[in-house]
């Protein structure tokens, strides 16, 4: 492979994707001693049964003041320690209350003489047994309601002491990555990360397509960077071009080139560069068009059916018309299952959805359109438009559309026509 | 197998809470509702065309000063090409005469939503007005799943009307899948054979945003559907 063949592929983020690694709330915590957890986790869910836990699930409940991240360290400094001795006290039924601020100490901050190397064990359970537990969102009570509950409950009325609410601002979602996680954990909270990702493609799944994909995809976006400058040079398109390339024997086999047409007009002259142009014919719908048209003539039919001159689907070029003899598909395949298509800049929301319906594998694209791209979920934008993005993501949608499939965009491709400017639907 | 582009979950009821178009086949007067259903009546005469043809049954026209002056059905299955759907079929014939500019006047009637992919080539054509039957919960573009029509973009948006002879556009749908599974070997699904001829009355939607054209002939322009807005 040439100097050219790798590219970098940045992952494209789904819409969920971006939703989860924005979207925060905030949870009460409390601290308690950890064997009380379970029963105020009870009094929790029995006074709020529409709250579910699973949707705290990715934070870890029950947490060390050590785990802490180091701001709500610095914020709940100093924790709450048990004095030594309560655990054996309040097993005796018999023992008389013990004034509240016996229970909750505060550890001084340079209380640790006690704690040498030699004396470690002891020291962490009669010293690490109050924990901080979330409770749940700030939604599901009004402080004062909370208040009131807990101290209706043990520990709190055993001990006699006031609950003294914390407020901690959380992800709302669950991460979608170990990288995510540990970051998640230093920042927020301490995160249980499932190793997976509910928003999106597993990012095992991803790393492995990458390195599939990696090392030939410049090599793919070059030839549509050809392809994109042969039928711009005929004056009959835009600069920019896609092809569609088959991986599913293990090497890459170009099954289409198409260049953009839509300043073709419909006897195949260079038209004037007015209005949006024969829409149908952008790169993207040429190329799928072309599959069709070789699946059906691999199938001993007629690939002129119900053909009309204004798809553009007949060969115009020399990439094209090379990719497009080449007997190189299978009659029996199904749309464009299995194929992955590369193009010069991200497709318009028209061909994102056109991609979408023809099923294809992998998508691969060099340059953003924030204003008229179909495939990117968030704002990051580009050099002329930062902050821009239609966010669409109609790459991984699954709840919404019926197929979906990974995504890349390659920015530090190889520099890209200016005539096609962030305005124009590719 | 057959294609599965425009497959809709016909088992289930239709209208959902997220549907939406601006404005509601229901809300029309009477004489405006005469109007569009003229040409709806047409876009379902190429949707039976299409199911005749073994391709799902949606057929579109599209209307300039009253007068139809384009018709399209789908074509996916025959084509092996799965974006040959009866939008596109239409404009290529109608594109081949007629320059692009034509269709800022020009109003599409299509018995099923619009979907994605087709709402953004009506956009960035500059369509005057869309007019649908049904809804398209997998992946329409004008309300059933996304808002293409209407979402940031750099073209205008377009009016949608929904609604019109949703029923027929219904159950057009359901005998091509009836129709698809009695030719199956073995049918997949049992519940997807039974014809179900009973279709619940459409909920109410809130209307939004721009007013649709205003009908030939028609002294006043219609009242655009109470707004929310
Ligand atoms: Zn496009
Ligand atoms: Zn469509």
């Amino acid at each position: 492979m040439g100097v050219d063949s790798a590219a970098q592929l940045v992952p494209l983020r789904t819409k969920d994707e971006v939703r989860a690694s924005i979207e925060t709330h905030v949870l009460y915590a409390v601290e308690i001693p950890a064997r009380f957890a379970n029963s105020v986790k009870d009094v929790i869910h029995e006074a709020r049964p529409e709250f579910k836990p699973g949707e705290i699930s990715h934070l870890r409940r029950v947490v060390q003041f050590k785990f802490l991240p180091p701001q709500l360290q610095k914020r709940f400094n100093p924790p709450a320690r048990l004095q030594r001795g309560i655990r054996n006290s309040e097993e005796h039924e018999d023992d008389e209350q013990p004034p509240p601020a016996a229970l909750f100490n505060p550890l001084p901050p340079s209380d640790d003489e006690s704690c040498s190397d030699s004396d470690e064990e002891s020291c962490a359970k009669s010293e690490d047994t109050v924990r901080f537990f979330l409770l749940c969102p700030t939604r599901c009570f009004k402080p004062a309601e909370l208040v009131a509950l807990l101290r209706k409950n043990p520990p709190f009325s055993t001990m006699n002491i006031h609950p003294k609410l914390l407020y901690v601002t959380v992800p709302a979602l669950a991460p979608t990555s170990a990288e995510q996680a540990n970051q998640w954990s230093e920042q927020y909270w301490p995160i249980a990360y499932k190793n997976t990702n509910p928003f999106g493609p597993h990012p095992s799944l991803v790393a492995r397509n990458t390195a599939e994909i990696e090392s030939e995809a410049g090599d793919w976006l070059a030839l549509a960077r050809t392809a994109a400058a042969e039928t711009a040079e005929l004056g009959v398109g835009e600069e920019v071009g896609c092809v569609v390339v088959d991986r599913s024997s293990g090497t890459g086999e170009v099954v289409a080139i198409a260049g953009d047409c839509r300043w073709r007009s419909p006897i195949g002259e260079a038209e004037s560069h007015t209005g949006p142009g024969n829409v149908m014919a952008h790169a993207v719908q040429r190329a799928i068009a072309i599959v069709a048209k070789k699946r059906l003539l691999m199938a001993g039919k007629n690939p002129a059916f119900l053909d009309r001159t204004l798809f553009c689907d007949i060969p115009l070029t020399a990439a094209e018309t090379a990719a497009y003899e080449k007997a190189n598909i299978e009659p029996t395949g199904y749309l464009c299952v299995n194929l992955d298509i590369y193009l010069t800049h991200e497709p318009c929301v028209m061909c994102s959805m056109a991609i979408l319906h023809s099923r294809f594998r992998r998508c691969i694209f060099g340059k953003r359109m924030p204003l008229t791209g179909g495939m990117t979920s968030d704002t990051a934008g580009n050099d002329a438009n930062p902050g821009k993005g239609l966010q669409h993501g109609i790459f991984w949608r699954p709840s919404e559309l019926n197929w979906k499939f990974l995504a890349w965009e390659s920015p530090a491709s190889a520099e890209l026509s200016a005539s096609v400017t962030d305005t124009l639907h590719v | 197998m057959p294609d599965s582009n425009h497959r809709f979950k016909n088992d289930e009821q239709q209208p959902r809470q997220d549907q939406s178009a601006d404005h509601d086949a229901d809300d029309m007067k009477p004489e405006e509702r005469e109007y569009h259903e003229r040409f709806m009546r047409e876009a379902i005469n190429m949707a039976e065309l299409a199911l005749k043809s073994d391709e799902t049954p949606v057929g579109c026209v599209f209307v300039k000063d009253g007068e139809i002056f384009g018709r399209g059905m789908n074509e996916t299955n025959r084509t092996l090409n799965g974006t040959r759907h009866a939008e596109f079929v239409a404009l290529a014939g109608i594109l081949s005469k007629h320059p692009v500019s034509t269709l800022k006047e020009t109003d599409l009637y299509v018995t099923v939503e619009p979907c994605v992919m087709c709402a953004s080539m009506l956009r960035q054509y500059g369509i005057r007005a869309v007019y649908f039957g049904c809804w398209n919960e997998r992946f329409g573009g004008t309300g059933g799943v996304l808002n293409i029509h209407s979402d940031p973009s750099v073209d205008p948006p377009y009016p949608v009307t929904g609604g019109i002879f949703r029923e027929e556009a219904i159950m057009l749908l359901r005998k091509f899948y009836v129709q698809e599974n009695d030719k199956a070997p073995e049918p997949k699904q049992k519940k997807t054979r039974e014809l179900k001829t009973e279709i619940l009355p459409m909920d109410i939607h809130a209307p939004k945003s721009t007013p649709t054209p205003p009908v030939p002939g028609l002294k006043k322009p219609p009242v655009p559907a109470a707004s929310t807005a």
